[in-house]
C-alpha cells in the first residue's frame, strides 16, 4: 500500500471518531483535509492554498443558488403559500377516506415545489395541516407519519439543495438533475397518496373522511393555489425551458414570493429579518461543509483512495447492480446516522469513481444523473427511519403528545414504498433519464 | 464591570447585526438578477458582468453568516453516538467542537490576510467592472474574526457549563438541513 493511501485511510477513520464525538461535520472534514493536505504535501501548499481555497468556494457561481432557493423558501413559509396549498388540497382530496392526509401530501409537494429541504417543508407543513388532521381524529401515527414522509418531498421535487451540491461535486448540469428529479418526485407522490388510500382501507378508523365542501369554496381554495404556480412555473418552468439558468431564476423567485408576500401585508419586516437569519444558520453551514469537503477531497485524491477504491471494487468481480445496490444500502445506513447533505458530500467523492468505472450500458453523463437520482432518494430515507430521523423530530415537536416510536410506525409504510421507487429506477433508468432528454 | 454573559449576548447581538447585513448583501444580487432579466426581456440588452457580481456578492454574503452560525451552533453535529453522555461530558465535546471551529477561523484569518495581499500586489480585478478583488476581502476578514471571536466565547461558555453544572445550557443544539 501506497503512503498516501494508508494516510487517507487513517484520514477516514479519524474523521468517524471526530463525527462521532460530535465535532460539527464541516470542522471534522476540514480538520483532517488540512492535516492529511500538510502530511501530503507539506506546509508550504497547504498554507498558499489556504489563502484562495476559502473564497473559491464560497465564489463558485454554481453553489449560489443555495442561499437564494433557502431564502425564497424561507420567504414563503411566511407569504402563506402553504395554508393556501393545503385550503386546496383538501377542498378536493378532503372528502376522501384517508383525504385529509392525501391532501397533507399534495400540499407537500406543492411546497417542494418553492422549497429545496425537506425540514423546512415538514415544519412549514406540519404547522398547517396538523391541526386539520386531528380536527378530523386521524390517527396519531398516521397523521404524524405523514407529514414526516411528506416533507421529505421538500427536497425530492425541484428545486433541491441537495442536488446542487450533488451537481457541483460530480460537475454534473444542475439544469439537467433538476429536470431528472420531476417525474421520480411526481412518482413519489401517487406512491404516498395510495400508501395513505390502502393504510385508510386497511384501517378506516385511522382516517376518517372529511366533509365535502361546495364548489364556491372549491373554487376560492383552488383560486388561491396561482401565486404558488406563478412562481413553479416561471423559477422551475422557466429553468426548464432554458429561458433563466438556475440563479437568475432564483433571483426570480426570491423576488416574487417577497413582492407577493409584502403586496399581501403577509411578509412584514420582522418576518423577512427571521427569513434572512433561518437562511444564515441553513446556508451558511452547508458552505461551510462544502467547504470542509473540498479539503477533505483534495486530501483524498492526493492520497489515490478514491482511485483505489474504484479499482478494489472493479477488482472484486461484483456485477455491477450488485456495487450498486450495496452502495446505495451503505448510503441508506450511514443517512440513518447523519443528515443528508454530509452524507451526500462525504459519500460522493468515493462513490462516484466507483459507479463511473462500471458498465451499466448508458453514457457517462446519464450515468451521472441517474445515480444522483438514486443516491438523493436513498439518503433522504434517513430523514424518516431511527434512530436520527430529522423530519421525525420536527414533526414529534409539532406534537408532544404522540410518542416518538408511533410517528416512525407511521412513517414505515412511506419508507417501503420508497424502497420499491428505488427499485423502480434501477430497473426503469428511463424514468429518470426521459425528462431532460426530451427537454434536450 | 460586565459579565460574561453580557459581553456573549452583545457579540451573539452583533453577528446577528452582521449576518443581516450579509443578507442585504444577498437580496442586492438577487435584485442585480432581476434588473439584468427584466432589462433583456423588455429592451434586449443584457447587463453586464453580473455573472461576477454574483461570485463576489455571494461569497461575502455566505462569509458574513459564518459568525452567526457559529454563536447559535447551526453547525451540524452527529449527535448519535453520544445520545447517552452526561451534560458535564457533552458540554467537554462541545468545547472541543468550539475549539476547532476556533483554530479555523484563525487560521483562515492569517492565510486570507496574506491573501488579500497578494491580491493587492498583483492587482487582481474582476473580469467586466474591473473592481480590486481585495475589497471583497475585507468585510471576510471582519467575518473571520467575528467567527473567531464567536467560537472562543462559546469555548469559554462551555467551560463555564463544566464548573457549574445546575445553571441552563446556553449552547443551542445543532440542527441539520435538508
Amino acid at each position: 500500500m501506497s503512503f498516501g493511501l494508508l494516510a487517507g485511510l487513517i484520514g477516514m477513520g479519524l474523521l468517524v471518531g471526530l463525527i462521532a464525538i460530535r465535532v460539527p461535520i464541516a470542522y471534522a472534514m476540514a480538520a483532517v483535509g488540512i492535516g492529511g493536505i500538510l502530511t501530503l504535501s507539506g506546509p508550504t501548499v497547504l498554507l498558499s492554498q489556504l489563502k484562495t481555497l476559502a473564497y473559491g468556494t464560497f465564489s463558485n457561481y454554481d453553489l449560489s443558488v443555495v442561499p437564494l432557493f433557502i431564502l425564497m423558501g424561507n420567504i414563503a413559509g411566511k407569504a402563506g403559500l402553504s395554508q393556501a396549498l393545503f385550503r386546496a388540497a383538501n377542498a378536493w382530496l378532503g372528502r376522501l377516506r384517508g383525504g385529509v392526509a392525501m391532501a397533507a401530501i399534495a400540499a407537500c409537494a406543492g411546497f417542494g415545489a418553492v422549497s429545496g429541504s425537506s425540514l423546512a417543508t415538514a415544519s412549514t407543513m406540519g404547522m398547517v395541516a396538523l391541526p386539520e388532521l386531528r380536527r378530523y381524529r386521524y390517527s396519531p401515527a398516521l397523521a404524524t407519519g405523514t407529514l414526516a414522509a411528506g416533507g421529505v418531498l421538500g427536497i425530492l421535487i425541484p428545486p433541491s439543495v441537495v442536488l446542487v451540491v450533488y451537481a457541483v461535486i460530480v460537475e454534473a448540469n444542475i439544469v439537467t438533475m433538476f429536470s431528472a428529479a420531476l417525474i421520480p418526485g411526481l412518482i413519489a407522490v401517487a406512491l404516498f397518496i395510495l400508501v395513505i388510500a390502502i393504510y385508510t382501507a386497511i384501517n378506516p378508523e385511522a382516517g376518517p373522511r372529511g366533509q365535502r365542501v361546495e364548489r364556491r369554496e372549491l373554487l376560492t381554495a383552488s383560486l388561491g393555489v396561482i401565486p404558488v404556480l406563478v412562481v413553479f412555473g416561471l423559477v422551475i418552468g422557466g429553468i426548464y425551458a432554458g429561458y433563466f439558468t438556475p440563479t437568475p431564476a432564483a433571483s426570480i423567485g426570491v423576488f416574487l414570493v417577497l413582492a407577493y408576500g409584502a403586496a399581501r401585508r403577509l411578509v412584514g419586516l420582522r418576518d423577512l429579518v427571521d427569513a434572512i437569519l433561518g437562511t444564515a444558520r441553513t446556508a451558511g453551514m452547508i458552505y461551510l461543509i462544502v467547504f470542509g469537503a473540498e479539503l477533505l477531497k483534495i486530501f483524498m485524491s492526493r492520497g489515490g483512495v478514491p482511485q483505489a477504491a474504484a479499482d478494489m471494487m472493479l477488482n472484486s468481480g461484483l456485477e455491477p447492480y450488485t456495487v450498486l445496490i450495496l452502495l446505495l444500502v451503505a448510503l441508506i445506513v450511514l443517512g440513518c446516522l447523519m443528515d443528508s447533505l454530509s452524507m451526500i458530500l462525504l459519500a460522493t467523492p468515493f462513490f462516484w469513481p466507483v459507479i463511473a468505472q462500471l458498465e451499466f450500458g448508458m453514457p457517462l453523463m446519464d450515468l451521472k444523473v441517474w445515480f444522483g437520482i438514486l443516491a438523493l432518494i436513498v439518503v433522504e430515507l434517513g430523514l424518516i427511519t431511527p434512530p436520527v430521523g430529522m423530519n421525525v423530530f420536527v414533526i414529534n415537536s409539532l406534537a408532544r403528545d404522540v410518542p416518538m416510536m408511533d410517528t416512525f410506525k407511521g412513517a414505515l409504510p412511506f419508507f417501503l414504498v420508497e424502497l420499491l421507487r428505488v427499485a423502480l429506477l434501477i430497473a426503469f433508468p428511463g424514468i429518470v433519464l426521459f425528462f431532460p432528454a426530451w427537454l434536450g | 464591570m460586565p459579565g460574561s454573559k453580557d459581553i456573549f449576548l452583545a457579540v451573539r447581538k452583533a453577528t446577528g447585526w452582521w449576518a443581516l447585513v450579509g443578507g442585504l448583501v444577498i437580496l442586492g444580487v438577487v435584485a442585480v438578477n432581476v434588473y439584468s432579466v427584466a432589462l433583456i426581456i423588455l429592451f434586449d440588452r443584457p447587463f453586464p458582468g453580473v455573472h461576477e457580481i454574483v461570485q463576489v456578492g455571494v461569497a461575502i454574503g455566505m462569509f458574513m453568516f459564518l459568525p452567526y452560525c457559529q454563536i447559535t451552533g447551526a453547525n451540524v453535529t452527529a449527535d448519535i453516538f453520544t445520545a447517552n453522555l452526561g451534560r458535564r461530558a457533552l458540554a467537554r465535546l462541545a468545547a472541543l467542537g468550539a475549539l476547532f471551529a476556533l483554530l479555523l477561523a484563525v487560521l483562515l484569518l492569517w492565510r486570507m490576510f496574506f491573501g488579500l495581499q497578494d491580491l493587492q500586489t498583483y492587482r487582481e480585478t474582476t473580469a467586466i467592472h474591473q473592481v480590486p478583488l481585495w475589497y471583497a476581502y475585507v468585510p471576510i476578514l471582519i467575518s473571520l474574526l467575528l467567527m473567531a471571536v464567536s467560537a472562543l466565547l462559546n469555548l469559554l461558555e462551555t467551560r463555564a457549563v463544566t464548573d457549574r453544572e445546575d445553571e441552563g445550557d446556553p449552547m443551542r443544539e445543532g440542527r441539520p438541513t435538508s
